[in-house]
C-alpha cells in the first residue's frame, strides 16, 4: 500500500470512556505501525487497552461512553477516523476483518455457518448465491473443516469451539482482507486447539499475504509468531521491539516481570516470580510512570513518580518507555524525533 | 431412501424445528392448537356452515345454486387466502425434506411471491366479477310451500342477518340448537359468523402492535443512550394511559367499523412489545455475534432485523399469542358496551350484551354460548402462548 511496506499506522491514538464516575483514559497516545504481510502482536494484561485499540481501528468503540479523542489511523492512504460511516462499512470485513475471543458466541445461532459465510462474501463481492456457496465451502475446507459440504449446513451449536473459531476465520478471510485483527483468538480454546488455530493463521497469512494484528495476553502465543511486538501497560505502550530481542533482553521492568512469571520447562522446583500489586484502574491511574507503584526499580524514584516517560528508541529496533532503561536518556533523547512516537523498526 | 434420510439429518436442525418439537411434546398445547385451527376452519367456511340459502335447489325443474351466487367478494378472498396459506405450509414442509438448503430461501421467496400475486389478483378479480347482490328470496318458504324441491341446505340453515320475529328469544330447541336472539336470528349461526370478527381482530391488531413495537424497541435497544431515554419516556407515557378508556374514547369519535377497531387496538397496545424487544436488544448488542456482524461491515438494517431480531423475537412471539387473546377480549368488551361493530354484523361481545333482554328476561343461552366461545378462544390462545414460551426457553423447560 504505502511506499515503505507499511499497511496501517496509528499515531498518538487516544480513546476515553466518559462514564458517570469520571473519564477513563483507556488508550493514551498509542503509536505503532503494521507492516504488510507481517504479524504485529499487542501484548498486555486484561484492561490495558489492547482490545480498545483494535476496536478503534475498526471504529467499533462503543459510543457512548467511548470516544476516540485524538490521534490518527492511516490505512493505506486513507485516514480511517475521518471516513464516512458508509465508506467505513465498505472497509470493515472487506479490507480489515476481525475475529473475536469467544468463538462460542461470535456466530449467530439462528443461521447455519454456511449462510453466515455466504452473507459475508455476498456483502462485499458481486457473486451469485451458488457461486458464493461454493466459495464458502471452499473456504471451510481451507480452514481445515472436514466434510465441509455437510458442515456448512450445520448450526453453530452443533460445532465445537475450535471448529467455530475456524468458521470465524473462514468468514473473516473470505473477502481476502489485507489486515486481520485477531483479538485473543485462542484464549477460549484448549491448548492443543490453540496451536492448530495459530498455525492456521500462519498458513492463511502465507496464502493471502495479509497482515495480522494479534492481540493477546499470552506471551507464549506471541513468542514464535510475531514479527513485531508491543507491550501495553495501563493504556500506553511501554515497550516495542522485534520479538526475539524482546524475549532475550526485555528492557522495561514490566516486560521483565511478565517474562519471569511465565513457567518454563526445566525450571521446576523454583517458585515463579510475580509482579506485586494489581493493575491500576483506568479511573485512578497513578501519577508519573503508571508502573512505578509496582516497579522494583522505580518505586522510590521521584522522577518516576512525577513524570511519565515517553516511548523512545534506545537502540535500533528497540523502543521503551522507562527512565531506568539502559541508554534511555542518552541514546533515546538524541534519536527520538517526534514526541511520543517511536520510529518503526523497519524505518531504520 | 435411507441415503436421502441421511442427507436430511445432515442439514442440521433449525431453531424453529427445535421449538416446534418441544411444543408438540405437550399434549395440551396440541389440543389448543387444534382447537384454534378448528376455529379458523369454521371462520373460513362460515358461509357453508351456516347459511339460509341452499347449496342446490330445484325451482320449476331448473337447478339453482343460490349459496354461491350470494357469496360476497370478501368471502371469496378469504377462501383464496386460506387455500394459498395451506398450500404454502405444505410446500414449506415439502421443501424442508427435498430442496437443497442453499436454494431453499430463494425457492421459498419465489413461492411467497407467486402466492401473494395469486392472492392479489384473486382479490381484485373477486371484487370486480362478484358484484354484491342481495337475494331476499325465502327459499325455505318456497320449499315448504312446494314451489321448489331437492333443496340441500347448510347444516345450520339460517342467515346471520335474517330476522324472524316469530321466533324471538327462544331457548335452545331442535330447530335452533343454541336458541335465538332478540330479533329471532339463530345464535349458533351468529356465533360461527362472529368468529370471523374475533379472529381477524386478534390477528390484525396484534400484527399492527407487533410491527410498531418491534420497530420502536429495536431502535431504542440498539442505540441506547439519549435515544433510549427519550423513547422510553414516551413509551411510559403511553403505558400510563388506561388503554381501554382511550380505546373507548377514540372509538366513539370514529365510525363503527371493524378496521377502525383493529387499528386502534393495534396502536394502543404496542408498548409491551417495544419494551420486550428493547430489553432483548440491550442484551444482544453486547454479544459477540452482533459485534462480528458489525465488523463484517453489514448495514444497520441487516444487523437489526436479520441478525438481532431472530434472536430476540421469542418474547414478542409469546406476547403476540397473549395479545391475540387480549385483542379478542377487548373487541368483545367494546361490542358488549355497544362500541363495537354495527349490529347486523355478528360479534361475540355484542351477542353477550343481548343476554339481558329489553323485556328484562335473563336469556341464559345468549350469555352462556358466546361467553363460552370467548372463554375457550382466549384460553386456547393463552395456553398456546404459554406452551410456546416453555418451548422457547430452555431453562424453563428444564425446570418444569
Amino acid at each position: 500500500m504505502s511506499e515503505d511496506g507499511i499497511l496501517l499506522s496509528i499515531k498518538g491514538l487516544s480513546v476515553s470512556f466518559f462514564t458517570e464516575e469520571g473519564v477513563a483514559k483507556a488508550v493514551q497516545g498509542v503509536s505503532f505501525s503494521i507492516r504488510q504481510g507481517k504479524t504485529f502482536a499487542l501484548v498486555g494484561e486484561s484492561g490495558c487497552g489492547k482490545s480498545v485499540t483494535a476496536l478503534s481501528i475498526m471504529r467499533l468503540v462503543p459510543s457512548p461512553p467511548g470516544e476516540i479523542v485524538g490521534g490518527e489511523i492511516t490505512f493505506g492512504q486513507r485516514d480511517l477516523l475521518s471516513l464516512s460511516d458508509k465508506r467505513m462499512r465498505s472497509i470493515r470485513g472487506n479490507k480489515i476483518a476481525m475475529i473475536f475471543q469467544e468463538p462460542m458466541t461470535s456466530l449467530n445461532p439462528v443461521y447455519t455457518v454456511g449462510e453466515q459465510i455466504v452473507e459475508a462474501i455476498r456483502l462485499h463481492q458481486r457473486k451469485s448465491t451458488s457461486q458464493a456457496w461454493s466459495d464458502a465451502i471452499e473456504m471451510l475446507r481451507k480452514v481445515g473443516i472436514a466434510d465441509a459440504e455437510r458442515r456448512a449446513w450445520e448450526y453453530p451449536h452443533q460445532m465445537s469451539g475450535g471448529m467455530r473459531q475456524r468458521v470465524m476465520l473462514a468468514m473473516a478471510v473470505s473477502c481476502e482482507p489485507s489486515l486481520l485483527i485477531a483479538d485473543e483468538p485462542t484464549t477460549a480454546l484448549d491448548v492443543t486447539i490453540q496451536a492448530q488455530i495459530l498455525d492456521l493463521l500462519d498458513k492463511l497469512q502465507e496464502q493471502n499475504g495479509m497482515s495480522i494484528l494479534l492481540i493477546t495476553h499470552d506471551l507464549s502465543v506471541v513468542a514464535e509468531r510475531a514479527d513485531d511486538i508491543a507491550v501495553m501497560y495501563a493504556s500506553r505502550i511501554v515497550e516495542m521491539s522485534k520479538s526475539r530481542l524482546l524475549f532475550v533482553e526485555p528492557l522495561h521492568p514490566y516486560t521483565q516481570g511478565l517474562l519471569r512469571s511465565v513457567p518454563r520447562l526445566g525450571f521446576s522446583g523454583k517458585r515463579l516470580q510475580m509482579i506485586s500489586g494489581t493493575v491500576p484502574e483506568p479511573l485512578h491511574f497513578p501519577s508519573g510512570c503508571k508502573f512505578h507503584p509496582r516497579c522494583p526499580i522505580g518505586c522510590g524514584d521521584k522522577r518516576c513518580q512525577s513524570v511519565e516517560p515517553e516511548l523512545r528508541e534506545v537502540r535500533p529496533g528497540r523502543c521503551v518507555a522507562c527512565w531506568h532503561a539502559p541508554g534511555y536518556e542518552t541514546e533515546g533523547e538524541r534519536k527520538s524525533l517526534m514526541v511520543g512516537l517511536c520510529p518503526h523498526p523497519t524505518e531504520l | 431412501m435411507s441415503k436421502q434420510k441421511q442427507v436430511k439429518t445432515g442439514w442440521g436442525i433449525s431453531y424453529g424445528e427445535m421449538v416446534s418439537r418441544e411444543f408438540v411434546k405437550i399434549r395440551l398445547n396440541v389440543v389448543c392448537l387444534v382447537f384454534i385451527i378448528f376455529l379458523f376452519a369454521a371462520a373460513v367456511l362460515a358461509p357453508f356452515l351456516a347459511n339460509d340459502k341452499p347449496f342446490v335447489i330445484r325451482v320449476d325443474g331448473e337447478l339453482h345454486f343460490p349459496i354461491f351466487k350470494n357469496l360476497r367478494a370478501s368471502d371469496y378472498s378469504v377462501f383464496l387466502a386460506a387455500v394459498v396459506g395451506v398450500v404454502q405450509v405444505l410446500l414449506i414442509r415439502r421443501n424442508r425434506g427435498r430442496v437443497d438448503p442453499s436454494i431453499r430461501g430463494a425457492v421459498l421467496w419465489r413461492q411467497v411471491c407467486i402466492s401473494s400475486l395469486v392472492i392479489f389478483t384473486g382479490v381484485i378479480l373477486s371484487f370486480v366479477f362478484v358484484p354484491r347482490r342481495l337475494d331476499a328470496t325465502d327459499y325455505k318458504g318456497m320449499v315448504a310451500s312446494g314451489k321448489a324441491t331437492d333443496a340441500i341446505f347448510a347444516p345450520i340453515p339460517y342467515g346471520y342477518g335474517r330476522t324472524d320475529l316469530r321466533f324471538r328469544e327462544q331457548p335452545p330447541s331442535r330447530e335452533h340448537w343454541l336458541g335465538t336472539d332478540d330479533v329471532g336470528s339463530d345464535v349458533l349461526c351468529r356465533l360461527i359468523h362472529g368468529s370471523r370478527i374475533s379472529l381477524s381482530v386478534g390477528f390484525v391488531a396484534v400484527g399492527i402492535s407487533s410491527i410498531i413495537g418491534i420497530l420502536v424497541g429495536a431502535i431504542l435497544g440498539y442505540f441506547g443512550g439519549s435515544v433510549d431515554f427519550v423513547g422510553m419516556r414516551i413509551v411510559e407515557i403511553m403505558m400510563a394511559i388506561p388503554t381501554f378508556f382511550l380505546i373507548i374514547t377514540i372509538v366513539a369519535f370514529f365510525p363503527r367499523s371493524l378496521l377502525n377497531i383493529m387499528i386502534i387496538i393495534g396502536i394502543t397496545s404496542w408498548t409491551g412489545n417495544a419494551r420486550f424487544i428493547r430489553a432483548e436488544f440491550f442484551k444482544l448488542r453486547k454479544q459477540d455475534f452482533v459485534q462480528a456482524a458489525v465488523s463484517l461491515g453489514l448495514p444497520l438494517r441487516s444487523i437489526l432485523f436479520r441478525h438481532m431480531l431472530p434472536n430476540g423475537i421469542a418474547p414478542v412471539l409469546v406476547n403476540a399469542t397473549f395479545g391475540i387473546a387480549g385483542a379478542i377480549f377487548i373487541e368483545a368488551a367494546l361490542s358488549y358496551l355497544g362500541f363495537g361493530v354495527a349490529p347486523p354484523t355478528p360479534s361475540w361481545g355484542q351477542m353477550l350484551s343481548l343476554g339481558v333482554s329489553t323485556t328484562g328476561r335473563f336469556l341464559w343461552w345468549l350469555t352462556l354460548f358466546p361467553g363460552l366461545a370467548i372463554f375457550l378462544t382466549v384460553m386456547a390462545y393463552n395456553l398456546v402462548g404459554e406452551g410456546l414460551r416453555d418451548a422457547i426457553d430452555p431453562r424453563l423447560r428444564k425446570a418444569a
